[in-house]
């Protein structure tokens, strides 16, 4: 089964003890966002939190950590809630094969039954707006989903980008935006501001957990986010037309706003703490002008903390990381057995990989380097044995500890394009790049003393059986 | 001093921007329940906050070194992402 919005998902992780509905009065700081921090610090089982009753709002409904642990990231694909990681890794690998699943187009939307337009438009007569981190310069919508057309083919709706970009509320119809270049809507914004024109956007608020996912998933330019979506959900994804700009959202978004993204303006905006850990520092960023508001009502606002990791953007966009990467690697070298690039979005990943011969791991970490997201993301990449799970921490440890000499097996690249989010880059977007191979030397690469490892005996296998046996009789003894 | 508004018994709004210490800023909205909150944004950092926020992030004596903004981070802010060259061969302004 598959959710059609926000509230359904909210539903299901509460059937299954996923959500936990805070009743009390909150203030909205620094209670909200310091709840949410907390969330994150609860673990694997950590739950929604759902805030009704906030000092000074009279209905405000706020949502946080919908995708905050893998609990909750499993129900998002409706997979048992114990589902570990790998395996959420792996069905979202097996849905992908059915890329593209064509849209459903519906008619009457929830989020048509109320509207402000023009003169009418206040963020804050909709949204209960609250700050998250104590250094952020304002308040900020960071979980929405937003929409936009190439201007040079605004009828290719295979080019109609769905992006996860955050804004700040810097007025009462005013956001900043903030477009790092390697992503789709800066193309988009890029060639509208060369031919001197705005941007329309659409952005929605309040989205299904699916619409979330893809909306922070690097696929490529011409992947239609909706039509992934259809593929992770099992069903088509139901969309809507937003009624000032035509552009396409969820039939089942909470809060829709519309409005352009002023050419060449730049103010202002941030900082923000970001999912690196750290402040973005003040930058003066593109302007979103809000001429529109669309949404349900009594609507139910949907945000993210983010900070120190790990927090919900990480499992939000973890898998979502490592499927393209892997995907797109595997295109090339089918050797490429899995991709774990959960850690900041991917600014390191590690590779497991067959090798054809001496050299080849190495060549596999510059490729991931030099794919679309690699572009501005896998400041380091790690090579590890086909035999060697990504996933598994201690075993990455042991081919870092065992098969690595730095004599021979860094490659460091020099001045290679990175976000300049990242706060080791010098200057801002610019960063050596590293590859460790910590892959076994193979022919012709004849170094090392690898000849003799150690595996697992064979009658091991049958042994795990007979323990496991014996150790659920014992259970049942007592 | 001891002025409330909005007979809540608060303290008066902050008068200086909590960052960049500027004197101007405008109102960005007042609490749904009269007389609780205002939302205040400074007209030079556009640093926005709730007037019942903690000190360190709604009055300029507390609030962190680290944060602050002078007149010149302010102006030496970088732009991001560029503004590009206008192409030649389009018509321009708004369709
Ligand atoms: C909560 C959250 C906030 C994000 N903020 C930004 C942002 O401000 N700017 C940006 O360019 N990418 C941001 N991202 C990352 C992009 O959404 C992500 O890389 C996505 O794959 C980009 O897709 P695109 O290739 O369609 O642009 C954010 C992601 C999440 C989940
Ligand atoms: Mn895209
Ligand atoms: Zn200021």
């Amino acid at each position: 089964m598959s959710y059609d919005d926000l509230r359904s998902y909210l539903a299901a992780l509460d059937r299954q003890g996923q959500l936990l509905h805070v009743t009390e009065r909150v203030d909205p700081e620094p209670d909200l966002g310091a709840a949410a921090n907390a969330a994150n610090r609860l673990g694997e089982r950590a739950p929604a939190l759902y805030f009704d009753n906030v000092t000074g709002f009279e209905s405000a409904r706020i949502a946080v950590n919908a995708h905050g642990s893998w609990a909750n990231h499993a129900i998002a694909f409706d997979l048992p809630p114990e589902t570990p990681t790998r395996d959420q890794v792996r069905e979202f690998i097996r849905r992908w094969e059915n890329f593209p699943v064509a849209v459903e187009r519906r008619q009457d939307p929830p989020w048509a039954e109320n509207t402000l337009d023009g003169a009418e438009v206040n963020l804050f007569d909709v949204l209960p707006l609250f700050r998250l981190n104590d250094g952020d310069g304002g308040f900020y919508l960071d979980k929405a989903a937003v929409v936009s057309r190439d201007p040079e083919d605004p009828d290719n709706l295979d080019r109609q980008n769905v992006g996860t970009y955050r804004m700040e509320v810097k007025g009462t119809n005013r956001l900043g935006l903030q477009p790092v270049p390697m992503h789709d809507i800066a193309l988009h914004l890029d060639a509208a501001e060369r031919r001197g024109e705005d941007l329309p956007v659409a952005v929605a608020l309040g989205n299904d957990p699916v619409i979330s996912v893809v909306a922070g998933t690097p696929l490529g330019y011409e992947q239609p986010e909706y039509e992934m979506a259809g593929a992770l959900r099992g069903a088509p994804a139901p969309v809507s037309r937003a009624p000032r700009t035509g552009l396409d959202v969820p039939w089942g978004s909470e809060v829709v706003l519309e409005g352009v993204i002023e050419s060449r303006e730049r103010e202002l905006e941030g900082p923000f703490g970001e999912f690196t850990g750290h402040y973005s520092g003040g930058r003066n960023m593109p302007v979103l002008r809000v001429d529109r508001i669309s949404h349900r009502t009594d609507p139910i606002f949907e945000s993210l903390y983010l900070g120190m990791p790990w927090t919900e953007v990480d499992y939000l966009i973890g898998p979502a990381t490592c499927v393209p990467l892997y995907q797109q690697l595997r295109a090339d070298f089918p050797e490429v057995r899995a991709v774990n690039a959960m850690y900041t979005h991917g600014l390191l990943a590690i590779v497991s990989t067959g090798r054809r011969y001496g050299g080849f791991a190495r060549a596999v970490g510059l490729r991931a380097m030099t794919t679309p997201h690699g572009l501005g993301y896998c400041k380091t990449v790690i090579v590890v044995d086909e035999d060697v799970d990504p996933f598994d921490l201690p075993q990455v440890m042991w081919a870092l500890s065992t098969k690595v000499n730095p004599a021979r097996d860094l490659v460091n690249l020099p001045n290679m394009s990175v976000l300049e989010l990242d706060p080791g880059s010098q200057p801002p977007g610019i960063t050596n790049k590293l590859v460790i191979d910590a892959t076994t030397p193979v022919a012709p690469d004849e170094r090392g003393h690898y000849g003799q490892p150690v595996t697992d005996l064979p009658e091991s296998a049958a042994w795990i059986d007979r323990l496991t046996t014996l150790l659920a009789e014992r259970g049942g003894d007592r | 001093m001891n002025t409330t508004h909005g007979g809540t018994g608060q303290p008066a709004p902050t008068t200086v921007c909590p960052r960049c210490a500027a004197a101007e800023f405008d109102e960005l909205a007042v609490s749904p329940v009269p007389g609780v909150w205002r939302v205040l944004r400074c007209d030079r950092c556009l640093y926005s906050w709730r007037t019942t926020e903690p000190a360190r992030r709604s009055s300029r004596a507390a609030y962190p070194e680290r944060f602050r903004m002078s007149r010149r981070d302010i102006d030496e802010a970088p732009h991001l992402p560029p503004v590009p060259d206008i192409r030649e061969d389009t018509p321009g302004g708004d369709r």
